[in-house]
């Protein structure tokens, strides 16, 4: 199996004798493409999850425009979700609609909240499910 | 746990556990004919437990337990109880499966050789298997495909088929009724009928196949296949799998083996008749 | 100012397959996979003759090629960013 990785891996091969035109490419040209860990695509996807906004380590505080938490009764801000997003519901905001039950307005604080999430904040690696190319 | 199952799937065994007992029935009746683990060791292990005592008496919820959890896992009614042990299973897999290179792929085997459908949720994989399944084909699995990082074989992971929505009428016009386990309506991903695969697939799970064919299908579009390049392949392969960056070198060999050895093509298909003729045709191109 | 300089893993820190005119790329150190298209694989081999500039490196490349464009900067911050070369 290893025959094609011990033949492109020997000293020179992208060395080659003959003079070939190496292009160089536009600066805002594109040639590495990291490979990301998919865990979280397939267990969202054999998993039923879900993400409270906000999570419980800022139960009771509002959500501004930006997905910041802020006190309540800040101008603006949008208040807590009654009951957690299901992944299709988080996926609607991320996509820029309103799914039922949520005010329009307040659909880019939500939508704000869950790109903001990091790892280790309830909800995040539902998150990372919908984040992955489908 | 007061109720529990040992199972065998192919190269892996999983020990269910229920504090409930209609689960661990709905599980011995779905998975009737297979083998229990020998000697009784289990590489995985899952729990379906009250939520809380609370939920318990007042709207009994399973929550999904195991060797592995993840902490977003919502819990699910007691009448999605088998839903959640098959859940469990796959979470399993999918956090803790070490020894095999995990490709969220569907699996079947013709002389030997064994063709893999990977894609997007809802692109038809398990629609697709679990047809050809019945056609000529042995099902090796619809949900997970494992590859043998040593040999570059496939092996067989036949777990009961999860058909969803309108995929579960099409095998309902297929398949004798007693191979089905029950209707689950209204469950996150709509309605859920689970099959058990024919006897042979399930008989011969042990079996390996050699890698052959990798097709994309994607539901919707007119019948039509594409060439997709090899680096493509590779990087489609990466996100269909759960545990590719943690098996580090060896998964990097075992998938650009793979990708560089075996053909592959996206397929678009109107219908499941034009699905069979189109991976029939290609297969025979690859032979 | 002295132009910034650049070095790269030892060979075995990277295992290198061809897919199609691509290279599926498995650096060791980080574990991390990367897919890079030309000119990538020609920049790390060059740099590993050892630490170099930009224009150190492009006289190594023009023993070997004839050079179009001049994104070679470009190239070898993308390659940084991605850990495959890191400043010396």
């Amino acid at each position: 199996m290893s025959g094609t990785e011990d033949k492109a891996a020997e000293e020179g091969s992208v060395m080659p004798s003959r003079r070939t035109v190496l292009v160089l490419g536009a600066a805002a040209a594109s040639t590495v493409v990291t490979i990301r860990p998919a865990l979280a695509q397939t267990a969202g996807s054999v998993l039923n999850c879900e993400i409270p906004v906000p999570g419980p380590h800022a139960a009771g505080s509002h959500i501004a425009r930006d997905g910041s938490l802020v006190p309540p009764g800040t101008p603006g801000a949008a208040p807590p979700l009654a009951r957690p997003l299901r992944g299709e519901e988080a996926r609607m905001l991320l996509r820029g609609s309103t799914p039922p039950g949520v005010q329009p307005g307040s659909s880019q604080a939500y939508a704000n909240y869950i790109r903001r999430l990091q790892s280790g904040m309830s909800g995040f690696t539902c998150y990372a499910s919908l984040q992955m190319p489908r | 746990m007061r109720h529990s199952l040992s199972l065998s799937i192919g190269p892996v065994a999983f020990r269910v556990g229920s504090a409930w007992r209609a689960p661990i029935d709905a599980l011995a009746s779905l998975y009737a004919g297979y083998a229990t683990p020998e000697g009784g060791a289990c590489d995985f292990t899952v729990r379906l437990e009250p939520e809380t005592m609370w939920r318990r008496w007042v709207r009994p919820s399973v929550a999904i337990r195991g060797d592995y959890i993840l902490p977003d896992a919502a819990p699910l009614p007691l009448g999605m109880g088998l839903l959640a042990a098959e859940m469990g299973m796959n979470l399993q897999m999918a956090l803790g499966q070490k020894r095999y290179l995990l490709l969220h792929a569907a699996s079947v085997e013709k002389d030997g050789r064994a063709l893999i459908l990977t894609g997007e949720s809802g692109a038809g994989k398990s629609t697709l298997a679990a047809l050809l399944g019945e056609r000529g084909w042995r099902l090796m699995g619809d949900e997970f495909a494992l590859l043998d990082m040593a040999t570059g074989a496939l092996r067989a992971f036949p777990r009961a088929i999860s058909l969803k929505n309108g995929a579960i009428s099409v095998m309902e016009r297929e398949v004798i009724p007693t191979r089905f386990g029950p209707r689950i309506e209204n469950t996150p991903k709509g309605t859920i009928r689970h099959l058990r695969p024919q006897a042979e697939a399930i008989a011969r799970m042990d079996e390996p196949a050699r890698p052959a064919l990798i097709l994309f299908p994607r539901f919707g579009e007119a019948a039509a296949a594409r060439g997709v390049g090899q680096a493509e392949v590779f990087m489609r392969l990466t996100q269909a799998s759960t545990n590719y960056v943690a098996l580090g070198r060896a998964g990097f060999g075992a998938l650009t083996g793979l990708v560089g050895a075996v053909p592959s093509a996206a397929i678009d298909y109107p219908d499941t008749d034009a699905a069979l003729d189109l991976v029939e045709t290609l297969w025979k191109a690859a032979a | 100012m002295a132009a910034i300089r650049y070095i790269a893993d030892a060979q075995e820190a990277v295992t290198v397959v061809e897919l199609d005119g691509l290279s599926a790329l498995f650096h060791a150190p980080s574990g991390i996979t990367h897919i890079v298209a030309p000119p990538a694989p020609e920049i790390l081999a060059a740099l590993r003759e050892g630490p170099a500039d930009a224009a150190e490196l492009l006289r190594r490349l023009r023993r070997h090629y004839e050079i179009e464009g001049d994104a070679l900067e470009a190239r070898l911050e993308e390659l940084a960013q991605a850990g495959l070369v890191r400043r010396a």
